[in-house]
């Protein structure tokens, strides 16, 4: 169980495993998710790929941001958020006519949650965490 | 205690973490993102962690105490508890999670309420590991050697 964790050294020192992947162009996010922790960690590892990065709690501000002219290439979306859920704030983001890649994301994989959120027109939908075996290929493509 | 020797002991802490089923790759996601930008970034997310988790807790503890259960807010909180104890990698924890949802979607009220027993035990034990673990991270001090380095 350990031993795929064995060469890496307490933290911080992680420095070993050399240059980490990074997009070369202006790239733009927005998390929404309304649990602290999800939040900054989501927001963190998509600045820490060069994406700028904003986060909002709950879908009606996504929405409101959206509204207002913000656009953003990747969009995260949480599927369990208060009063307004996941599929519903990816539903008016669409509406909007925003082209941006939206991934659903949930802390417990649903079959129906998936297709509610396909259908509402999220472009994947996952179960956290969020893992650069993940993310990266998305970036990547929308870096291309 | 002398300074190499401290973070001897600190690797061979964090090591167990991972050994005895405690904490998973995710928490070493977590150690990548930290650099000099944000050196505590770990400790800081966990300590958000323990701070909106206690809430949930209280909140599924007295939702426990309501009869009968209205398992959809259990399942509620639950997602977000299981959301945030999987982006940290708090791996004992995320199983109890997983195990109490199950007991919801069956209706199992004497399943869910041993089964959040056994969660907070698992919690409270993560807690106290991860709590001396950074306090002897203070102690040891920051390390010479760079962290990741960026673009």
């Amino acid at each position: 169980m350990g031993a795929a964790v064995d060469h890496v050294s307490p933290m911080g020192m992680s420095g070993g495993s050399g240059q980490r992947f990074s997009c070369k162009n202006k790239l733009t996010a927005l998390v929404v998710d309304n649990g602290g922790v999800c939040q900054a960690i989501q927001t963190a590892i998509l600045r820490s790929y060069g994406v700028e990065t904003e986060a909002v709690e709950t879908g009606e501000a996504a929405v409101e941001l959206i509204a207002s002219g913000a656009t953003f290439n990747l969009i995260i979306i949480e599927m369990l958020l208060p009063f307004m859920n996941g599929p519903e704030t990816a539903k008016q983001i669409r509406a909007m006519g925003a082209q941006s890649k939206i991934l659903g994301i949930t802390a417990f994989f649903d079959e129906r949650d998936q297709q509610e959120f396909l259908a509402a027109g999220a472009d994947k939908y996952i179960e956290k965490p969020l893992s650069p075996e993940i993310v990266i290929p998305i970036i990547r493509k929308l870096d291309n | 205690m002398e300074r190499n020797q401290m973070r001897r002991q600190l690797a061979l802490m964090r090591q167990s973490f991972f050994d005895q089923g405690f904490l998973d790759e995710q928490f070493i996601q977590l150690e990548e993102l930290q650099d000099d930008a944000n050196p505590n970034f770990v400790e800081e997310v966990v300590t958000l962690y323990y701070r909106d988790s206690s809430r949930l807790i209280l909140n599924i503890d007295q939702a426990l105490e309501r009869n009968p259960l209205d398992f959809n807010k259990l399942d509620n909180y639950m997602h977000q508890f299981k959301g945030s104890s999987t982006s940290i990698g708090a791996k004992k924890v995320k199983a109890e999670c997983t195990q109490f949802r199950e007991y919801c979607k069956a209706g199992n009220s004497e399943g869910c309420m041993r089964t959040f027993q056994q969660l907070k035990k698992e919690y409270a034990i993560l807690k106290r590991k991860l709590e001396a673990y950074f306090q002897q991270a203070r102690q040891a001090g920051p390390l010479e050697t760079a962290c990741r380095s960026r673009n």
